[in-house]
């Protein structure tokens, strides 16, 4: 187009506006900016709706629906969660890229390359922290998008296929989540994969089994080659299946549209596809700002979350020679730890999540009842909330807190100062560990008001252990305080009681404490202290 | 349609909720801006605490491994192991043996690969290698943990060398000390403990550093043997039968002030120091004969 006509047609600045509009909705994809100052304004499209030119100039857009049945884009009809699983799966992809720049998966770099992110790599910390977060929060997530599902009634026909996918991308969270959890590298992890890889030993026939735990392993034990394993299939495997199904999954959504709620249709009814023109929301510009502004607000919270309140945990170094005491599966495993506990290896670890995964899967299929709404479906909601239930009880009974109790003397030192991880002691760190003998049969006392407290607790504990424990009689203990080193001190807890049978029993552990050493918890108000350096007294 | 309670929280116009999401990037940029200024703190502060914990574990490993010879406190045994905990050794020992190196590298390489060459020496054992690398238990970040505890001492060990504080350091034989008394190193004789009347067995069992070798509770048997020297579980038993013509009081005695006259099958002979004639008195000699003997020894 000549320049010089129009100008003299219409003006100059005419012409240049015209210009700018152009550009303007070149880079909307159609939508020019008087429409982007209707749509700001919540005024109702012109016919034809000039909102729609996106959908199908762009790649991104092009996948969305145009618009929704109104019933839908109500927030609590969905929660969003389906979108905010996707959109978890794009955060721990970019942070998860980040991480891995910092990051060789061998057991000689891996740890060191942790303390490395840690202490090394300005927000290091922060990127390690909101993925762990992340990867927990997609879990929940996922999980609570399924419940949704199901208590809606939105797998019945013809969703089933929708739901199977569900199912699969809930499978392959999990299992990128547990993936992730070794490469860190440290006990929390090695303990945890090693006993969930275990699990797949117990698959029968035993061959099958021996074979599916070395393929997994990469040896009789995991190490060098079971590392690499893990972490190719956290970062290459899990993540293009769970992309495959998630395309799937998408796909069959906006096919069959999002089910309505119940009552917006008859029973037996499907017309998630036939909204008509008076309750149709367009997904320009309303449902686009709508899910803008929450995936903005739900960022917005996890970066608070993760800058004050979670930090990823590092325990020490992977040791195969050593278990710790208690060592746990991830919480989103504890029911099937609970199981482990109380059923055989073959039958609580591979038969029954099995059985509960086909199950799941046949949902669709088992619950013939056409009606969607929760007056005609109290089987299935009551059955629904029952399975909740038992597994909230399952992942209680798979905490340390069930039937795993060690001896009292044990137990008595592990919470006031495990083996891994802070405890009360190292909470109140260093500085507020007084030097000095303190015999819990002489009501200690220390100028340190906090330190005061331990050993209240440990009276507390072996009073209490004493008078429900028949073995254990006339207990008390002593910690010895003595400083080992400069700004090392070493702490010695010394429990001694009697047996049944009158004998003297005793038990010692030791252990070091440094003055720079911080610990932290994974949950709970970080600690800032460093900000201001101690005061020199 | 009835309004559920929550309805308060409806936003309804576009630009409120834009304002909305603009407040979220705004919070979002504001936390993580805070995060950037205390940022540098906070990695010196995990550095510090990583450094920390490698003292802690270093600790541990000492207390269970190195503190039979080295001693507890790490300023050694007489005989036995040199003093890590010692003045010379943090500012002297380098320049004697001619490392160019850290004391750092130093200590990691003795940990690492140990002293298993020296074969005239005047210590009863030598230095086990103790990486994975040469064949010994310690994986290379715990190699790198006690190097990080016995570095540790060096606050401390520079106090010493004065008369309420003397440094433990015991010269070395085969690399006489090149410092001179200006440099605060210490004389040998300052070394030498003062004599304070017969020692009790017991004490004397571990400050001459037998201990280091020598194990009390477990017998010596064929399928059970100590692996420097012969287990002493079941000395009061055997003492009489390794020399004919020596009861069990000859027997030790001898082997105490002369132990290279009989040597156990599959020992070698000039591992056990030659000297306890002189360092010990002859009466605590006779006391450390009559415990072991004892069928009922008390530690």
């Amino acid at each position: 187009m000549a320049v010089q006509p129009e100008i003299e047609k219409r003006g100059f600045v005419q012409t240049v506006l015209d210009a700018a509009d152009d550009v303007f909705t070149r880079i909307t994809a159609g939508i020019p900016a008087g429409e982007v100052r209707r749509m700001l304004r919540g005024e109702a499209a012109g016919r034809p709706n000039p909102r729609l030119k996106p959908h199908s100039e762009t790649f991104l857009l092009h996948i969305k629906p145009t618009y929704y049945h109104d019933s839908v884009t109500k927030f609590t009809h969905t929660f969003r969660l389906g979108l905010l699983s996707t959109y978890l799966f794009f955060v721990e992809t970019i942070t998860g890229l980040i991480l891995m720049i910092w990051y060789a998966p061998t057991p000689e770099r891996a740890y060191v390359d942790m303390i490395r992110l840690l202490s090394n790599v300005p927000f290091g910390q922060f990127m390690r922290d909101i993925h762990r977060l992340g990867a927990e929060m997609m879990v929940l997530i996922v999980t609570a998008h399924m419940v949704r599902t199901y208590l809606t009634g939105s797998y019945k026909a013809p969703r089933q296929f929708t739901w199977f996918t569900g199912v699969i991308l809930l499978v392959v969270t999990l299992f990128l989540s547990f993936s992730g959890y070794l490469l860190p590298w440290d006990q929390l992890a090695f303990w945890a994969v090693t006993i969930g890889t275990s699990m797949a030993e117990a698959v029968p026939p035993k061959v099958v089994g021996e074979t599916v735990n070395l393929l997994a392993r990469g040896a009789p034990d995991i190490g060098a080659n079971g590392l690499l394993r893990f972490y190719l299939l956290h970062v290459l495997f899990l993540p293009l299946v769970l992309f495959l199904f998630f395309f799937v999954h998408y796909y069959k959504v906006v096919h069959f549209g999002i089910s309505l709620p119940s009552n917006e249709e008859e029973v037996g009814q499907d017309t998630a596809n036939k909204v008509p023109a008076d309750r149709r929301v367009y997904f320009l510009p309303d449902v686009m700002i709508d899910e803008t502004t929450f995936l903005i607000g739900f960022t917005a919270l996890m970066v608070a979350v993760t800058a004050f309140f979670f930090s990823a945990p590092l325990e020490s170094i992977a040791n195969p020679q050593s278990t710790p005491l208690h060592t746990v599966a991830p919480w989103y495993f504890y029911w099937l730890q609970g199981m482990l506990k109380i059923a055989d290896k073959t039958v609580a670890g591979v038969i029954l999540p099995g059985v509960l995964l086909v199950l799941l899967i046949a949902i669709p299929y088992l619950d013939r009842n056409p009606s969607r709404r929760g007056r005609d479906r109290r089987v299935a909601i009551i059955s629904g909330v029952v399975a909740g239930i038992v597994m909230i009880i399952l992942s209680w009974m798979g905490t340390p807190y069930y039937a795993v109790q060690g001896a009292p003397a044990v137990e008595i030192v592990q919470e006031l100062m495990p083996e891994e991880g802070m405890g009360p002691v190292r909470e109140i760190g260093y500085q507020h560990v007084p030097l000095g003998v303190y015999d819990t049969r002489e009501r200690p006392e220390s100028a340190d008001e906090e330190f005061n407290h331990i050993l209240h607790e440990f009276e507390a504990s072996i009073a209490a252990f004493a008078e429900k424990d028949a073995s254990f009689n006339n207990a008390y203990g002593i910690l010895e305080v003595t400083q080992e080193q400069p700004s090392l001190k070493r702490i010695t807890w010394k429990i001694n009681w009697l047996s049944p049978d009158g004998k003297e029993e005793h038990f010692v552990r030791t252990f070091f404490l440094h003055e720079d050493s911080l610990y932290w918890e994974q949950y709970g108000l970080k600690d800032f202290s460093f900000v201001r350096p101690p005061t020199q007294e | 349609m009835k309004r559920p309670w929550y309805s308060f929280l409806y936003v309804r116009s576009p630009l409120a909720k834009i304002g909305l999401g603009i407040v979220g990037v705004l919070i979002s940029i504001a936390v993580l801006l805070f995060l950037g200024v205390i940022e540098e703190r906070r990695m010196s502060a995990q550095e510090a605490n990583w450094n920390g914990r490698g003292v802690e574990k270093g600790a541990e490993i000492y207390m269970n491994n190195c503190a039979n010879c080295h001693g507890v406190d790490g300023k050694g045994l007489p005989g036995v192991a040199p003093a890590l905990h010692s003045k010379y050794f943090f500012t002297q020992r380098l320049t004697d043996v001619g490392w160019a190196g850290s004391l750092h590298d130093y200590v990691k390489l003795t940990v690492a690969s140990g002293r298993p060459s020296k074969t005239h020496t005047q210590w009863a054992q030598v230095m086990p290698t103790w990486s994975q690398r040469y064949g010994g238990p310690f994986r290379d970040d715990q190699v790198e943990n006690v190097t990080a505890f016995v570095l540790n001492w060096e606050e401390d060990a520079l106090t010493q060398g004065v008369a309420e504080n003397p440094d433990p350091w015991q010269p070395f034989t085969d690399t006489p000390s090149k410092a001179v008394a200006s440099d605060g190193a210490p004389a040998a004789e300052e070394v030498a403990p003062e004599a304070t009347g017969p020692l009790p067995p017991q004490e004397l069992f571990v400050s001459m550093g037998c201990s280091g070798c020598h194990n009390l509770d477990q017998p010596q048997t064929s399928d059970n043997r100590g692996p420097i020297a012969p287990n002493m579980g079941n000395l009061p038993e055997e003492a009489g039968t390794f020399v004919p013509g020596e009861d069990a009081e000859t027997y030790v005695h001898n082997s105490i002030v002369n132990p290279n006259a009989y040597i156990v099958e599959g020992y070698m002979a000039g591992i056990m120091p030659q000297n306890f004639g002189e360092r010990m008195s002859e009466e605590e000699i006779n006391a450390m004969v009559a415990w072991l003997l004892d069928p009922n020894r008390q530690r």
